[in-house]
């Protein structure tokens, strides 16, 4: 289901978004005045950040369990030393415990965070608002097949459904399962075809349409 | 320090969460399942949330716990869910085996 | 056995008073889950520099993780359903800043 603005809702929304930039601006500039951080500072935090999660580090991880089968066991086993392995950093202002749960064909995984949204964000970036929702924090841990469906994915009624509430400061991602028609492909293609829905588990990987 | 469980244990959550801040949320409460995973020591939010430093709150012990879903929802369904959830050593009781 | 030795920086009227609006596990009534095509990882730069404060500070020690938690579950059950989501940590920040003393 996709979000559409009209204009009255448009209008509303940009007095609410630019009273909140006056008061984050106001807080900031206190901030500041006290000599804690600064407004310069926190904008180079956000690039820094959004360059480092930019580099995919959950698709690269995937593909490499994808083509290596005692690499896969080590992610599973522990994925932060997988991590390691691949030089992929988590950058973070604390350390982070990440785990990987594979999906099988008698086992389809998918992530949540009931309480709040906790998502491995230092690996994959900001999570989507509709994580974030109170819709899906209710709904996937009682009704994961509806919301599946939402997403367009049909899972059949004999597959286990495993949802992982998030509680604690454990970080999980999804090793989705690889798509057919797969073989002999680069790994850096592999690695595109991992979607940050397939990492949650309300998606899975397509193959791309070849001409 | 104690780790009261071991993997493949059956456990159940407490009947009720104390006042303040928690993480066993409130649907996985007075439910069985099964220690999943041992994950070592870690700072129990109940405390950290009260201004508690990593040495003057509490360190416990922290379980992936499997939880069936018509154990979770009381009801049956044709289709199989499992809900698990990270938590505390302190949020469990031994559970009889059946 | 508690090993507590500190005071509990809040007083249990306070901790009383706190809802349990957060805790959504199983609730129903909200709705079809709305999804955003090609969404951006912040939708307005005043999120992304909520995102930032909030990393920063806990990275200073002003306050941890968990109290941050706390701070959100201590909102009003309406203001918690009806604040987006970078809304929510603002509101937290700055009621941390006070209760710590940074903020008058």
């Amino acid at each position: 289901m996709s979000h559409h603005h009209d204009d009255d809702h448009d209008h509303g929304e940009h007095r609410e978004s630019a009273s909140m930039a006056s008061r984050v601006g106001a807080l900031i500039a206190k901030l500041e005045a006290k000599g804690i951080l600064s407004e310069a500072e926190l904008d180079a935090a956000v690039e820094a950040f959004l360059m480092n999660t930019q580099h995919a580090g959950g698709p690269a991880l995937v593909a490499r369990a994808w083509i290596d089968q005692p690499f896969r066991a080590r992610l599973l086993a522990d994925a932060n030393a997988a991590l390691d392995e691949l030089g992929i950093d988590m950058s973070h202002w604390a350390k982070v415990k990440l785990r990987a749960v594979e999906n099988t064909e008698r086992v389809h995984n998918v992530i949540v965070c009931t309480l709040c949204s906790c998502y491995p964000v230092s690996l994959l970036g900001p999570s989507p608002t509709w994580y974030k929702s109170l819709a899906y924090r209710s709904r996937v841990v009682r009704e994961p097949r509806a919301v599946l469906a939402e997403f367009g994915l049909q899972l059949d009624s004999s597959i286990d459904v495993r949802v992982w509430d998030s509680t604690a400061e454990l970080r999980y991602i999804v090793l989705p399962r690889r798509p057919a028609d797969t073989d002999g492909m680069k790994e850096t293609d592999l690695a595109a075809l991992v979607t940050r829905d397939a990492l949650i588990g309300t998606g899975v990987c397509a193959t791309v349409q070849r001409g | 320090m104690t780790t009261r469980f071991r993997c493949g244990d059956q456990v159940r959550t407490r009947a009720q969460n104390p006042e303040g801040h928690t993480r066993l949320p409130r649907y996985l409460c007075d439910r069985r399942g099964t220690v999943e995973m041992i994950h070592g020591l870690f700072a129990l939010p109940d405390d950290r949330a009260l201004g508690a430093s990593l040495s003057t709150g509490r360190q416990e012990t922290l379980y992936t716990v499997v939880f069936e879903g018509r154990e979770v929802w009381r009801e049956r369904s044709a289709e199989p869910l499992f809900v698990s959830a990270d938590l505390w050593d302190s949020y469990l009781e031994p559970e009889p085996a059946r | 056995m508690s090993k507590l030795r500190w005071r509990p920086a809040l007083g249990n009227a306070s901790l009383r008073a706190m809802p349990s609006t957060h805790d959504v596990g199983g609730a129903s009534g909200f709705g079809p889950i709305v999804r955003e095509v090609d969404e951006p990882p912040f939708h307005h730069e005043w999120e992304a520099r909520v995102f930032a404060l909030n990393r920063r500070l806990l990275q200073l020690g002003f306050y941890n993780l968990d109290e941050f938690r706390l701070a959100v579950e201590r909102m009003p059950s309406e203001a918690y359903l009806a604040s987006s989501y970078y809304e929510k940590w603002f509101i937290a920040v700055e009621r941390l800043l006070r209760e710590k003393g940074v903020l008058e």
